[in-house]
């Protein structure tokens, strides 16, 4: 691999100080909301300084290959992602019910989150191989294949919300890569006829319970509506100014519950106010603007489904981590990203951010 | 890319960004609503969760006498409350702590119903019936310790008292009146609680101590008189089938009441079962036309102005007098020619007064009251007090005037002919009636030391000396209508009096009903203390002299005889001036602090001490006790203690051992 003058003047710096910025937030944060709780060896906040610096490691190692070859071993990559999967549902770690961690040399780690890029890359490389002016019945099933294996394997261990963010992904990026209006009403329809199957069939009691619960909090106030009764008031009781760094009453005397991981934003949202939450939602959507006109101004197709995609994955989880915590959108386990804690997650989100600035680093040059 | 696609492109992502750009503003405006719209409900919400606050109020304090007896403590009890959430079987839990409370089982069901965890069920419990309950230990019924205010003393000093009712708040009384300092400055904490339940305290609330500023309270009443007085009151209210009656006994040095007795009374551990009437304090708080008490305040004006001298003879009109419209004529249809001032009082002529009235004249006469305190507050530290009735000089009509002199036709309190009578025995000045000495905090450290107040100078000592010596006269003359107070070798100057009672529904003053009165000081040359009784409605005597003076004489005798050295007047005195209060345990019972001659006195209980049974039926035969006994041998104990005045029929309790 040569290394290309052009690469590091063209380095999207911009780019990396935005993921910094809201990483370093996202550690206080953590920090705010773990620091007088009680866990076994390092705190928390320290354990996601250690990820995002091996994120961060990862990260340059990722924009430092061309794109173009993350994408020529597209599908060797996938089979690596299925692979995991298949390990985590053989000697996965079961916690709380469910089977999605797997420990490598004393770190444990989720192949479903790695999944959401690996499903990135191996779109980007279908559809770029098959799909130049829009899909054909046969490509979509194709693709229903490919996406569809990683769902269920998810589904099963069980992580529904996983599940579901990669078949959200999966529809955002077919529907950016160009899907026919007759296509779309066939899928609307299926999906309409199969909601009902979905919900007698494959939902489980406790996931039934979080929607209708989602419809009304105020059913089961001290059981599923807790955690968006609990986010709503700390949310709320933060006013204009909010309370101050590590002074939210809700987070430090623990009614809020998942305080660290999926309800980190009620946390920022407790202790910085409104006006924190206006300022972060509105890096984050720099973030997302930056990322669409990467994907805009990409040389290739395969840059701009690889850059499109990534933005998507980091929309959706802000989207629907938000929209979670702020009760306008159902409980479900989608972490906030760069701000829950999770190392998986954070890994993911900085390679996926490695990616973005792949693209945008090798924009000007031309392909060999 | 073709150009075409790029195009294309283009278009998607900018649709793209408009959609997620929506979705951004409604999750900012979502943030909105909930931060902004809804901020402030949704932040006391989280109060709510998270802010826990209790007023804590420091142990109400105690009342003890001057000599530190305790009148009112404060005892830990037991209440009981049931929680509906956890209780079992209404109806079997119900029944059950209704047979050992008595409270009505239906009511218990219905506390049992309710929703929530807490409802009072009985409140400040027998420890008998606490220990029953405790012993049933019923799933969902709870005990809780409550301090409960106790008066060791039952009915003694019980309108100077008054009483604090649940939850140790003031409702009557000193209790009432001194409310804030007994219970102290209550003091709200408040902490956090986290969500499992576990209290923090938050950088905003500190908990920390109350700063107790409370103080136990010293009266200037000493138990001993205030019991010598009670029971005087009551043997005179019951022999003579009175209404009712005040007895207030003050050191006109000081103004400090040293006594203040009212009948009926009541027990304040139990007030609530008491009529009001009974629990009211009339020696501040009724008025009453006082009657020929009142004619040594006119005298003494008038000796004062110098407008008349004891030497004066006023022609008393052999028993009429024609005033305005009406006739005014002596009392007990006397009839009177001549007479000195002194006689005037002695013989308590009404026409003699009327005429010494009248050289004083309206506007100095109505001045001499007012100095005198009559017509407003004294001022003494005790809720209730009233004003009484002094109508102004412009107002009075020839006749009204007239009638006043003798007391009729102007309204006061028992406080005020009290401390205007401390006036005339102490040299002239009104001083301030008070029954709190002083207050003390929790380290047993003087706070607050209340000094005699004096009001203003009515009268010169030489006019006070004079009209004591007239006074003397009254008790120890020849046919002095107080002749009934007399004590051998005590100078004691005082007046009767006997006034006729308005009637409101006839609109006029009622030839039967009557207040009976008698004030005096004693000793005359050096006078230490004012007593005054008052009974109301007499019906078998009618008269001061007949009703009254025996009462004074009777309660003056027994201060006398309590006080350590029997009847010198001289030590008396320096008793009387009590110093340093010493702290009595309130097991020790008052009477145990009244030291008669046993052996003497027919009228109180004797000791049995060392006696055999045969000896104490004789003993108690011929005093008329009724005696219950227990045990053989020889008498050991005794209740009441040897020296209490024997009451009605009250049983005496003797307890005989062996071992002697």
């Amino acid at each position: 691999m040569k290394i290309d003058r052009r690469l590091l003047i063209n380095f999207d710096w911009v780019l990396l100080g935005m993921v910094l910025l809201i990483s370093a937030i996202g550690i206080l944060n953590i920090y705010s909301a773990s620091h007088n709780l009680y866990t076994r060896g390092e705190p928390l906040y320290t354990k996601q300084l250690y990820w995002l610096l091996v994120g961060l490691v990862l990260m340059i190692i990722t924009f430092s290959v061309d794109y173009h070859t993350i994408i020529r071993y597209a599908y060797l990559i996938y089979l690596v992602g299925i692979a995991l999967l298949f390990l985590v549902a053989l000697y996965g770690n079961i916690t709380h019910g469910s089977q999605r961690w797997l420990v490598l040399w004393g770190f444990s780690f989720q192949p479903s989150e790695l999944m959401k890029l690996v499903l990135i890359i191996v779109l980007a490389r279908y559809c770029t191989d098959n799909v130049q002016d829009g899909f054909r019945a046969r490509n979509l099933l194709v693709l229903f294949a490919i996406v569809g294996l990683p769902v269920y394997m998810i589904a099963r261990q069980p992580d529904l919300g996983t599940a579901m963010f990669l078949v959200l992904l999966f529809a955002t990026i077919t529907l950016f890569v160009g899907v026919g209006r007759k296509l779309i009403l066939w899928s609307v329809a299926g999906g309409m006829a199969l909601a009902p199957v979905g919900w007698f069939l494959i939902l489980k009691d406790y996931q039934k319970e979080r929607i209708l619960t989602f419809l009304d909090p105020d059913r089961d106030p001290l059981g599923t509506g807790y955690h968006i009764i609990q986010s709503i008031i700390a949310v709320g009781s933060g006013s204009l100014w909010g309370k101050g760094f590590l002074k939210g009453t809700q987070t430090q005397l623990k009614f809020l519950p998942e305080q660290q991981t999926d309800f980190a934003f009620s946390v920022f949202a407790e202790e910085w106010g409104f006006l924190g939450v206006v300022v972060l939602i509105f890096i984050f959507l720099a973030l997302i603007l930056w990322g669409l006109q990467l994907a805009r101004n990409s040389r290739d197709l395969p840059g701009t489904l690889l850059a499109f995609g990534v933005t998507m994955f980091v929309f959706w989880g802000i989207f629907i981590n938000i929209g979670m915590v702020l009760g306008i959108f159902p409980v479900v386990g989608i972490p906030l990203p760069f701000i829950s804690y999770g190392g998986s997650s954070l890994v993911v989100l900085l390679m996926g951010a490695g990616l973005l600035m792949n693209v945008s680093m090798r924009r000007f040059i031309l392909q060999p | 890319m073709s150009a075409k696609s790029r195009k294309w492109l283009r278009f998607r992502v900018a649709s793209i960004l408009v959609f997620s750009l929506v979705l951004y503003v409604a999750l900012v405006s979502r943030a909105f609503q909930l931060q902004i719209v809804s901020g402030e409900t949704l932040g006391k919400l989280a109060d709510r969760q998270h802010r826990k606050s209790l007023t804590l109020y420091p142990e109400r304090r105690l009342i003890f006498d001057r000599n530190g007896q305790q009148l009112a403590a404060t005892v830990m009890t037991d209440s009981v409350y049931v929680d509906p959430s956890t209780a079992e079987d209404r109806r079997r839990v119900a029944s059950k702590l209704s047979s050992i409370l008595g409270v009505k089982k239906e009511k218990i069901v219905k506390a049992l119903a309710n929703e929530g965890s807490f409802r009072w069920v009985a409140r400040q419990i027998s420890p008998a019936r606490a220990e029953g309950i405790r012993a049933l230990n019923l799933e969902g019924v709870h005990l809780v310790r409550e301090p409960k205010r106790f008066y060791p003393h039952r009915e003694l000093a019980c309108h100077l008292l008054g009483f604090a009712g649940l939850d140790s708040i003031g409702l009557e009384g000193l209790e009432l009146k001194y409310d804030e300092c007994l219970k102290g400055i209550p003091k709200k904490v408040v902490w956090g609680r986290d969500a499992r339940g576990h209290n923090i305290y938050l950088d905003e609330g500190p908990g920390g101590a109350v700063d107790d500023r409370s103080c136990s309270i010293f009266l200037t009443i000493d138990s001993k008189i205030q019991y010598i007085v009670e029971s005087q009151l009551r043997r005179a209210v019951e022999g003579l089938g009175a209404k009712g009656g005040s007895v207030i006994v003050m050191d006109p040095r000081t103004g400090g009441v040293l006594a203040m007795a009212n009948e009926p009374r009541f027990n304040p551990n139990d007030f609530s079962s008491y009529p009001a009437d009974a629990r009211r304090n009339r020696a501040v708080t009724d008025c009453f036309d006082p009657g020929s008490v009142f004619k040594p305040f006119i005298v003494a004006a008038a000796l004062e102005e110098g407008l008349v001298s004891e030497t004066d003879v006023f022609d008393c009109e052999n028993g009429s007098y024609v005033v305005g419209d009406r006739v005014i004529h002596e009392a007990q249809s006397e009839k009177f020619k001549e007479l000195t001032i002194p006689e005037i009082l002695k013989y308590s002529s009404n026409i003699g007064t009327v005429k010494i009235a009248e050289r004083l004249g309206k506007n100095l006469a109505h001045r001499y009251m007012t100095k005198f305190g009559f017509g407003s507050k004294t001022g003494v530290d005790l809720p209730g007090e009233s004003t009484g009735i002094l109508r102004n000089p412009r107002d009075w009509r020839e006749v009204d005037f007239a009638t006043m002199a003798f007391g009729q036709g102007i309204s006061v309190t028992a406080m005020q002919l009290a401390s205007g009578m401390c006036a005339i025995a102490n040299g002239g000045v009104l001083m301030k009636p008070h029954v709190v000495r002083r207050l003390v905090n929790k380290e047993g450290a003087t706070v607050k030391e209340f000094e005699p107040v004096p009001l203003g100078t009515v009268i010169s000592p030489e006019t006070s000396r004079k009209i004591t010596s007239i006074l003397t006269g009254v008790v120890e003359g020849e046919g002095g209508t107080g002749k009934n107070a007399h004590i051998v070798n005590l100078s004691i100057a005082g007046k009767t009096g006997t006034s006729q009672k308005f009637d409101f529904t006839s609109g006029k003053y009622s030839a039967k009903k009557v207040a009976a009165s008698f004030m005096g000081f004693f000793p005359a040359q050096d006078p230490q203390m004012v007593i005054l009784v008052v009974l109301d409605e007499p019906e078998t005597s009618r008269w001061g002299g007949a009703a009254a003076a025996p009462v004074f004489k009777r309660v003056t005798e027994q201060i006398l005889r309590c006080s350590n050295s029997g009847m010198d007047v001289q030590d008396f005195a320096a008793v009387e001036t009590v110093g340093e209060a010493r702290i009595i345990p309130a097991s020790t019972s008052i009477t145990d602090m009244v030291y008669p001659d046993p052996e003497e006195d027919e009228t109180v209980i004797p000791d049995f001490q060392g006696m055999s049974l045969r000896e104490v039926l004789r003993m108690a035969q011929s005093r008329r006790i009724e005696i219950k006994t227990a045990g053989t041998g020889w008498a050991v104990h005794q209740n009441p203690a040897p020296g209490v005045p024997i009451e009605g029929n009250q049983p005496c309790y003797v307890l005989f051992d062996r071992e002697g």
